[in-house]
């Protein structure tokens, strides 16, 4: 499958490059927790958790379409779909919109599961029809009540965490098992809170971040977006991100300053999409645990 | 400082505090959606109640472990009030009230080795072995009759006072081998 991935993107002209997982700057994230290892002399240095911030500091100095098949390290993500080291295949698409990247990624995701048809749903929309709740006018008391209402188990600290964390309580335990049954589904237009790395945009009375994942049985395959060039916003985001990780009892990051440094260079306007291979791989084997789709599971490492 | 142990390192099995009572872990389950928090959804049962419940506990967050042991221990006699026990090592004897065995009262009998579960040092439930071998005190005798309507199992009580359901062929004063978490008969035991 590896090789078919590549004859994928051969196909449409874009190149194959090969970012250093080992940085001593990290990857800002709230909510991913990177693996660090030793250099002897040097601060501590990291595995990257997706080779995007690489990726982009080629795409402004011009380098056009690419893509990287990539293991990625995230620390404590252990389960039956989560393995601390996994395969990521990352691609990035000049003057894509959204709609373009979702396409070309369900055609990527049919190599895999076959082609099966696949429809875009509106994150707003699904909360809506699934809680009858819409978010962006309710309160972070009538989420909670909805979450108490609905025997979803909460931790004790949620309310304090504020609007997303109670919205991302109800995704994952009532409305992500149920995505993508017969079909694909494209989850798209996040809050504008939940953006990431991706740019926003007006919806009707709604700003959105231009972030789409795709579901297939209830597994999380890939997340997109219509990316964030803008290098202000985006030291912005990485300080934001340092201050929920110090809230959180975690370790601030180290921001990558030559990351940003490209960004302020300028990065062309683009789409870029990361997706999990050996969930591919289990959905295609049809396997429920990921480690019987890897040589061997962490436990075994 | 009790023991602790992360989310990401409790497995089933495990015996933990939550709000001050003691549990065994069913299963734990991690869930990431998307960009967010991640959490992991533990079930777990009540050592002393037995009730199941289902917590919600954020990835990275640390549990407490029980102070949880086990040891077997021989049955030497029952009292009024409680059952007595003695450790095959040390000789040590202890007397677990009633209360505090519960339904695997039925299958005590003397002699036998039992599980005995310690939390905070003291013992608080007894496990019986899965499989039990005992002599049927009473059972009515087999009615060949009745197997035409389908009925192939009668009503017996076992030594230590458990009342199974055992195959018509069976006799009393026969041993029978009995599986104590469903209260089934599995054999006839050759003596």
């Amino acid at each position: 499958m590896l090789k078919a991935s590549r004859n994928f993107f051969d196909q449409r002209n874009v190149l194959e490059v090969d970012c250093p997982i080992l940085s001593p700057r990290a990857s800002v994230d709230a909510h991913i927790d990177l693996i660090s290892a030793h250099y002897p002399g040097k601060t501590p240095c990291y595995m990257h958790s997706s080779p995007e911030y690489g990726m982009k500091r080629l795409m402004a100095e011009g380098i056009g379409d690419i893509y990287q098949i990539s293991h990625v390290f995230r620390d404590d993500e252990i389960s039956a779909k989560h393995n601390p080291e996994f395969t990521m295949v990352e691609w990035y698409r000049l003057d894509y919109d959204l709609e373009e990247m979702i396409d070309e990624t369900v055609q990527f995701i049919r190599l895999f599961v076959g082609n099966l048809p696949y429809s875009i749903v509106n994150y707003r929309d699904i909360i809506l029809e699934k809680t009858g709740i819409d978010y962006l006018k309710a309160s972070e008391k009538e989420l909670f009540n909805y979450i108490k209402r609905n025997n979803i188990a909460w931790y004790s600290s949620i309310l304090e965490e504020g609007k997303d964390a109670l919205l991302n309580l109800i995704l994952g335990s009532l409305i992500e098992p149920q995505l993508g049954i017969d079909r694909l589904c494209v989850l798209a237009y996040y809050p504008a809170s939940q953006a990431a790395l991706a740019s926003k945009r007006w919806h009707g009375d709604e700003c959105v971040a231009e972030r789409f994942e795709v579901y297939f049985q209830g597994v999380e395959l890939a997340n997109g977006y219509h990316e964030l060039t803008d290098a202000k916003e985006q030291r912005e985001r990485f300080e934001e991100a340092n201050i929920i990780r110090v809230a959180l009892g975690k370790n601030q990051l180290p921001v990558d300053e030559n990351f940003l440094q490209a960004l302020e260079k300028g990065l062309p306007d683009c789409c870029g999409v990361a997706i999990g291979f050996d969930r591919l791989l289990m959905l295609r084997q049809k396997q429920s645990n990921i480690s019987e789709v890897l040589p061997w599971g962490w436990e075994k490492a | 400082m009790p023991q602790q142990a992360s989310t990401s390192e409790i497995r089933g099995g495990y015996k933990v505090e939550v709000e001050g009572q003691p549990y065994t872990i069913i299963s734990n389950e991690f869930v990431k959606p998307g960009k967010g928090q991640a959490f992991n959804r533990i079930k777990m049962k009540h050592l002393l109640t037995g009730r199941v419940i289902e917590r919600t506990f954020k990835s990275g967050e640390k549990l407490d472990i029980a102070d949880v042991t086990e040891s077997q221990m021989r049955l030497l006699y029952k009292e009024a009030d409680g059952v007595v026990f003695m450790d095959e090592k040390s000789f040590e004897q202890i007397t677990i009230p009633f209360a505090n065995i519960g339904d695997t009262e039925q299958w005590l009998l003397d002699d036998n080795l039992y599980n005995i579960i310690f939390y905070n040092g003291s013992p608080v439930n007894v496990e019986a072995p899965t499989f039990i071998e005992m002599i049927i005190v009473e059972t009515a005798p087999g009615d060949r009759g009745n197997t035409a309507s389908g009925r192939v199992l009668k009503p017996a009580v076992l030594e230590s006072g458990a009342k199974v359901q055992v195959p018509i062929f069976v006799d009393q004063g026969e041993k029978i081998k009995v599986d104590t978490r469903t209260g089934e008969y599995v054999s006839r035991v050759n003596t």
